[in-house]
């Protein structure tokens, strides 16, 4: 018994923090769980959210998921800034420090920004592309409900069990048993594994949906820039997931099973590690930031009046980035020592990025040039974009360069141009999108005003974060040090980047005020156009009714809608009674919650190893398997009358 | 039970002649409510999932009791490999099953480029453990 408490409460749960945590956490879960049982929401929750298999509340739901991760990752960052604002300080010890690093880059790429990115796809795709739903809409909730467990079962670690601590890349030998005894490092590889194939499976779904499901007339050119930049995204996935899996299970068989892959001491390859994950790790920034790119070309051409310039290429530059993409991995590890030629090779092949990069910069230049531009906040995001990735893809460029490089790395100045790409080229778009599409699920505006302070908050707290650390870098202050002492001159640098953090942390805060007050106060969206948008979704009324168009649009041309709007021809959304036929559904199902579960009772098996527990998770997970393969009552027909009713109370019905 | 060709659950609308319609029938007809002509038991499917067990199982054994020297096991796990590779293309990546081949081409063909080229510059790159030890 008590051995049994040694391991699931180690002693690095056992701090004050961690305590303090663990009463929010249960007073959190009671209030949610008395919420729901006061209000009998829990049938509700069941059948219109846990079941769904549509793409527009999946969507939602990474919505709602990716936002409470980036509050986690958030406080993750705060706490990190605050143990560096001085000199010498004591807030945290070194090997918490290293969990709370570890678990802030992890949280923030594979459970704040992809979710984030599904959500945009789940949200715009299929009414862009003038669809029904995704291809494989059940298959698209498994993703989610794998991604949901996947991000629970992360989160837990630092109260049960205790946190991974070898950095968001786990590097071995810093993963090895020998060196890191306790479950921490399992709980990191498992929850990647179980999320990576949940990522996988997004990824085939988006593929054949956007080659399969588009309205009949809309050519592969014809299509809305972000439809592009989903495609090749998915494309990228496919390549990308496959090394980073087999990278997380071969560790975790040195871990589990005494194999020796990437464990020196018993002629492993601990840099065959390094070269597998970042085999995916490059691919992965470029599927970070590639929705990013669509939704600015959106965003870009909408609030400017005017149609993107230079469509083609931009499609090019996109297959160009993403054919490039493959050819880069090394410049992560260019100080691995693999020779000249090597570095040589991948340092050109890195700054030739720049130039589809530079291509597509220029671009959205020229689409706003001589535009009506209309300074939302959608559009904000979009423009403060533009400088900082501009700044950010210069500092990659100097990093590229690999006799730079060899100063330069591990670095604060690599840490200034990470977050400067991601945060500035990822999570602007991804901000850029929720304010442009918000409306279109949720049937109201977010409100301008309190969303340009989040904004102005957000980014002018980015800048004063991580320029410093720029400097820092150039001082010779190195990443994952967590602490440093008076006589470096490092001080005031570091407390001007924490008090840019805690600025962000306020912009955070005012957004999701925002999200809540619009929720409630917002301006409905009577009109499902409030921006005056050129692509198919805008031609759905708001929020979209379930399925999504009454008819089917037909497409003669790029920027549908506009061209519709152009031509006079809106009431073709306008459908007559006697056209309306019934509507083919997908019917919603409990198997993706179920097999999400099963992965995640599998995962605290394999964690633990504790393999009669592991057993049953998978157990769960084949009788999943087995009860939806013979389920063949997966529809549902949507009756005509109920469709009209619908449009009519849209006042879409025609006589 | 296996029930794979039945028609009726669906309703499949056939294209019209003159094009699309706009009703977006022809969308749901072939996606939303796909359907494999196939009768009778899968005999196929089950013979390549229990084949790609017993090859992965074979190649697993083959390392772990060092049936060869390095050189003969990295073959003999090549060739098991390149076996289940063909078997799922085959069988379960619906490669028999297309109204034409050009995508099943293009795709394979910058996969195959692309795993390649992938192993190819890992082995380039690794080879410096030669130059530093």
């Amino acid at each position: 018994m008590s051995s049994l408490l040694a391991l699931l409460f180690p002693p690095s749960t056992t701090r004050n923090m961690e305590l303090s945590a663990d009463v929010l956490i249960i007073l959190a879960s009671a209030a949610i769980i008395f919420y729901l049982t006061r209000w009998h929401r829990w049938k509700y929750l069941w059948r219109e959210w846990l079941t769904t298999v549509d793409h527009k509340k999946i969507g939602i739901m990474y919505l709602i998921a990716a936002v409470t991760m980036l509050f986690r990752g958030g406080t993750d960052a705060l706490l990190l800034r605050a143990q560096l604002a001085v000199p010498n300080n004591h807030l945290l010890g070194p090997l918490h420090y290293d969990e709370i690093f570890t678990t802030h880059g992890t949280i923030m790429i594979f459970f704040m920004a992809m979710p984030l990115i599904f959500a945009m796809f789940n949200i715009a795709i299929p009414l862009m592309i003038g669809s029904r739903d995704v291809a494989f809409p059940r298959l698209n909730a498994i993703s989610f409900w794998l991604f949901a467990f996947a991000a629970f079962l992360f989160n837990i670690s630092f109260v049960i069990g205790g946190s991974p601590n070898a950095g968001w890349t786990a590097y071995p030998p810093l993963t090895e048993l020998a060196f890191n005894p306790g479950v921490g490092q399992n709980y990191y590889l498992m929850a990647l594994v179980v999320t990576g194939l949940g990522t996988t499976a997004t990824g085939i779904n988006f593929l054949v949906t956007i080659l399969r499901m588009r309205a009949p007339g809309m050519t592969l050119m014809r299509m809305p820039m972000f439809a592009w930049t989903t495609l090749v995204t998915s494309v990228l996935i496919l390549f990308a997931f496959p090394p980073l899996t087999v990278a997380m299970v071969l560790t975790l068989f040195d871990r589990l099973f005494g194999t020796a892959f990437f464990t020196i001491g018993r002629g492993g390859m601990p840099m065959m590690y390094v070269n597998l994950f970042w085999l995916f790790g490059h691919p992965e920034v470029y599927i970070l930031v590639l929705p990013s790119f669509g939704i600015f070309s959106e965003v870009v051409a909408t609030f400017s009046r005017k149609k993107l310039f230079g469509y083609s290429t931009m499609v090019y530059s996109v297959l160009a980035i993403t054919f490039l993409s493959y050819g880069t991995w090394v410049h992560h590890f260019f100080t691995m020592g693999a020779g000249a030629a090597v570095n040589v090779f991948f340092g050109l092949s890195t700054i030739l990025i720049a130039i589809p990069t530079g291509i597509k910069i220029f671009n959205w230049i020229f689409t706003m040039w001589n535009g009506r531009i209309k300074m939302t906040v959608a559009m904000m995001w979009a423009l403060a974009f533009i400088p900082t990735f501009v700044v950010g893809g210069a500092t990659g460029v100097m990093l590229g360069a690999v006799p730079g490089d060899y100063q330069f790395h591990n670095s604060y100045f690599l840490i200034a141009h990470f977050h400067n790409v991601i945060i500035g080229g990822t999570v602007f778009g991804l901000m850029s999108g929720v304010y442009y599409w918000w409306p279109k699920v949720t049937g109201r505006l977010l409100n301008e005003r309190q969303g340009k302070w989040a904004f102005w908050l957000f980014f002018l707290g980015f800048w004063l974060t991580f320029m410093p650390q720029y400097a820092l870098g150039f001082m010779g202050m190195t990443r994952r040090m967590y602490t440093y002492s008076h006589g470096f001159g490092w001080s005031s640098l570091n407390l001007i980047s924490t008090i840019g953090a805690f600025v962000m942390g306020a912009g955070f805060v005012v957004m999701v005020y925002n999200f809540v007050w619009s929720q409630i106060h917002g301006e409905i969206d009577v009109t499902g156009d409030p921006w005056n948008g050129r692509t198919l979704e805008w031609s759905t009324p708001s929020p979209a009714p379930e399925y999504n168009f009454a008819r089917i649009p037909v497409v003669t041309d790029r920027d549908a809608w506009w061209a519709m709007k152009q031509e006079q021809k809106t009431n073709v959304v306008q459908i007559k009674p006697q056209e309306i036929t019934d509507i083919e559904l997908p019917k919603s199902s409990g198997i993706p919650f179920l097999m999400g579960l099963s992965f995640f009772v599998f995962s605290v098996g394999m964690v633990f190893s504790w393999w009669w527990i592991a057993g049953a998770g998978f157990l769960g997970f084949v009788v999943c398997m087995l009860v939806g393969t013979f389920d063949y009552d997966d529809h549902k027909e949507v009756p005509r009358q109920e469709i009209q009713n619908t449009e009519s109370a849209f006042g879409r019905l025609q006589g | 039970m296996f029930n794979n060709g039945d028609n009726k659950r669906h309703k499949v609308i056939a294209i019209s002649p003159n094009g699309p319609t706009g009703n977006g029938d022809e969308v749901e007809a072939r996606f939303l409510a796909p359907h494999f002509e196939s009768d009778g038991f899968p005999w196929l499917q089950i013979f390549g999932y229990v084949g790609s067990l017993l090859l992965t199982i074979a190649a697993l054994l083959a390392v772990v009791d060092h049936i060869l020297p390095a050189f003969g096991l990295l073959v003999v796990i090549l060739v098991l490999a390149v076996g289940q590779a063909a078997l799922q293309l085959g069988i379960f990546m619906h490669l028999r099953e297309s109204r034409g081949s050009t995508w099943h081409i293009v795709t394979l063909g910058l996969g195959i480029v692309i795993a390649i080229g992938l192993v190819g510059m890992s082995m380039w790159i690794m080879t410096f453990k030669s130059g530093v030890s």
